[in-house]
């Protein structure tokens, strides 16, 4: 009985610790959201969305349109070029090359990717479509948040996909139909929700990313259509007007701020739930 | 009349020899059950019929297996159509994540019919022949999911139907229902030998003696006696059937 004393002691401790540790990182990222939420509601209004930045000597007349536009120009970008990539990589993954060593290893190194600093991809990306055509430019950003969300997309399609059982693929078989249309017709349908639920995480994710733009569509005053040279960027901005001297551009940067986290939030409740709803239905 | 020939049948799951030179005759309009003690080889068996161990690497058949005099074992058998021609039921109903209508529908969509009113006729008459018709008639367009565990084999069986096949295999389909929906589909089967012929695995061996016309028990990858239901469970020709089918055995 004697040796257990010191175990629970060590027990104890151990959990005293981890518990301060956790209490420590909420309580930080509480201090951090609070003081989004206090400065972005006080800097918010509706000239945030509809205005583009007026010089700083005017004071509360501008806003960040064009960041916006130009922010979901790249969002949407990244998307229409990373999501089919990676729900047909994932397709390949768990079915046409389930039994493949090569799956395997990319499935593995899609983990791995995962953690890649996104600076890293900026970094990545800047050599190749940056440098090599001489100017910051839309594409290379796009790009550079597709890469980012390429393997998150790639993981979850597969695991989404692994989960819909061996035994509805069979009857799809056993009613003759072919690979493809098992794919489309069965597997997708009863893996949807879940591929879907990783889409919004995954542009949850780049949502708010600044370091990978900022050497790839770095930032611009005005939107356009075109994704050739500069584009305007939310998270750039912020971190750029954040920086300068000027008090209505570091309140806009708040606002902004404050856009970008609810925005953020908002796409992981809603993935959070959604993954909530399928795992009890 | 024989429909299909199963001749000196050999199956291979890599180096593991599930079927040994299997011969059976699987007669028209017929009902065939397969019987015999688990691990024997009566799903590899039924699963040669449609060819489903082709979905999988290193499986291997030898031998012969005819279907109206054509080789269905060999290489330049088209599997999709192969497939239509013999549907399958699985043990645990398979409904396809679609509304009622769908799951019938598929298999006609598969094979382009595309015209609504034929597509809807023929469902109806699906439904119809499966007994579920009156069940769900209110809601084809709700999500299959939602059937019991009954109406959903029915609709399996109905979805099946629908393409007219020839053969029906059965795979333990009512070992995970209750009493009550068992007998509805031991009904339907019986009703169905008029316009297909059914192969049916089953451990079950009241329902082998009630529903069969013919009975083949299996026992460690060959098989050992076959003949018609009645004189299999009344005076088999070995000691070991007449233990399996009194359940003196297995
Ligand atoms: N995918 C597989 N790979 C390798 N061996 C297998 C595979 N499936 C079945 N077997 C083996 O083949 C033999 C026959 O199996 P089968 O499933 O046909 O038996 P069964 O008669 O249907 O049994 P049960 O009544 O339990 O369903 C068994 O020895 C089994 O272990
Ligand atoms: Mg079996």
């Amino acid at each position: 009985m004697r040796h257990l004393k010191p175990r629970k002691a060590v027990n104890a401790l151990i959990m005293t610790l981890a518990t301060l540790c956790a209490a420590l990182g909420l309580f930080l990222l509480f201090i951090i959201l609070f003081d989004v939420l206090r400065n972005g509601l006080k800097a918010i209004d509706w000239n945030l969305f509809l205005r583009d930045p007026a010089p700083p000597t005017m004071a509360g007349a501008g806003g960040l349109k064009s960041a916006f536009l130009g922010q979901g120009l790249l969002t949407l970008t990244a998307a229409l070029i990373g999501v089919p990539i990676g729900v047909l990589g994932g397709t390949y993954l768990a079915e046409y090359g389930r039994h493949k060593k090569i799956s395997r290893a990319i499935s593995i190194l899609s983990d791995i990717a995962v953690s890649i600093p996104s600076i890293v991809i900026g970094a990545f990306v800047y050599a190749i479509l940056v440098n090599p055509f001489g100017s910051y430019n839309g594409w290379a950003g796009a790009v550079a948040l597709a890469v980012i969300i390429l393997p998150i997309i790639i993981r979850t399609t597969e695991d989404m996909i692994n989960m819909v059982p061996w035994a509805l693929r069979e009857a799809a078989f056993a009613m003759g139909a072919p690979y493809h249309r098992v794919i489309w017709g069965i597997v997708y349908r009863s893996a949807a929700g879940g591929i879907f639920t990783g889409v919004l995480l995954a542009i949850a994710r780049i949502a708010g990313e600044t370091a990978p733009l900022l050497f790839t569509s770095f930032n611009s005053n005005f939107f356009r259509l075109n994704l050739s040279g500069p584009v305007p960027s939310l998270t750039v901005s912020i971190y750029q007007y954040a920086a300068s001297p000027y008090e209505n551009w570091v309140s806009m940067a708040w606002a902004a701020a404050f856009v970008v986290t609810c925005f953020v939030l908002f796409l992981n409740i809603v993935g959070r739930l959604a993954i909530k709803l399928r795992v009890k239905g | 009349m024989d429909l299909m020939t199963v001749d000196k049948l050999n199956f291979f799951y890599g180096r593991h020899q599930a079927l040994k030179s299997v011969n059976l005759p699987i007669r028209k309009n017929a009902i065939t059950s397969l019987i015999g003690p688990s691990g024997c080889g009566k799903t590899t068996l039924l699963r040669c019929f449609n060819r489903m161990h082709d979905l999988y690497p290193g499986n291997r058949y030898e031998g012969r297996i005819s279907l109206r005099d054509q080789n269905i074992l060999s290489g330049d058998i088209d599997l999709i159509s192969l497939r239509s021609r013999l549907g399958m039921v699985f043990q645990k109903p398979t409904p396809f994540p679609m509304s009622v209508f769908d799951n019938i529908a598929y298999g006609l969509r598969l094979r382009k019919v595309k015209n609504k009113n034929a597509l809807a006729e023929r469902v109806e008459k699906a439904l119809k022949q499966a007994a579920l018709w009156d069940e769900v008639k209110d809601r084809l367009g709700d999500n299959a999911a939602g059937l019991s565990g009954g109406q959903q084999q029915r609709l399996v069986i109905a979805r099946t139907l629908a393409v007219e096949p020839e053969v029906i295999l059965f795979d333990e389909s009512t070992s995970a229902l209750d009493p009550i929906s068992t007998q509805k589909i031991e009904e339907l089967m019986v009703e169905l030998k008029k316009e297909v012929t059914i192969v049916a695995v089953t451990h079950n061996m009241q329902q082998a003696a009630r529903v069969s016309d013919y009975t083949a028990l299996m026992y460690l990858g060959e098989l050992m006696e076959y003949g018609d239901t009645k004189s299999i469970f009344t005076r088999p020709k070995h000691k070991m059937t007449e233990e399996y089918v009194s359940g003196r055995f297995g």
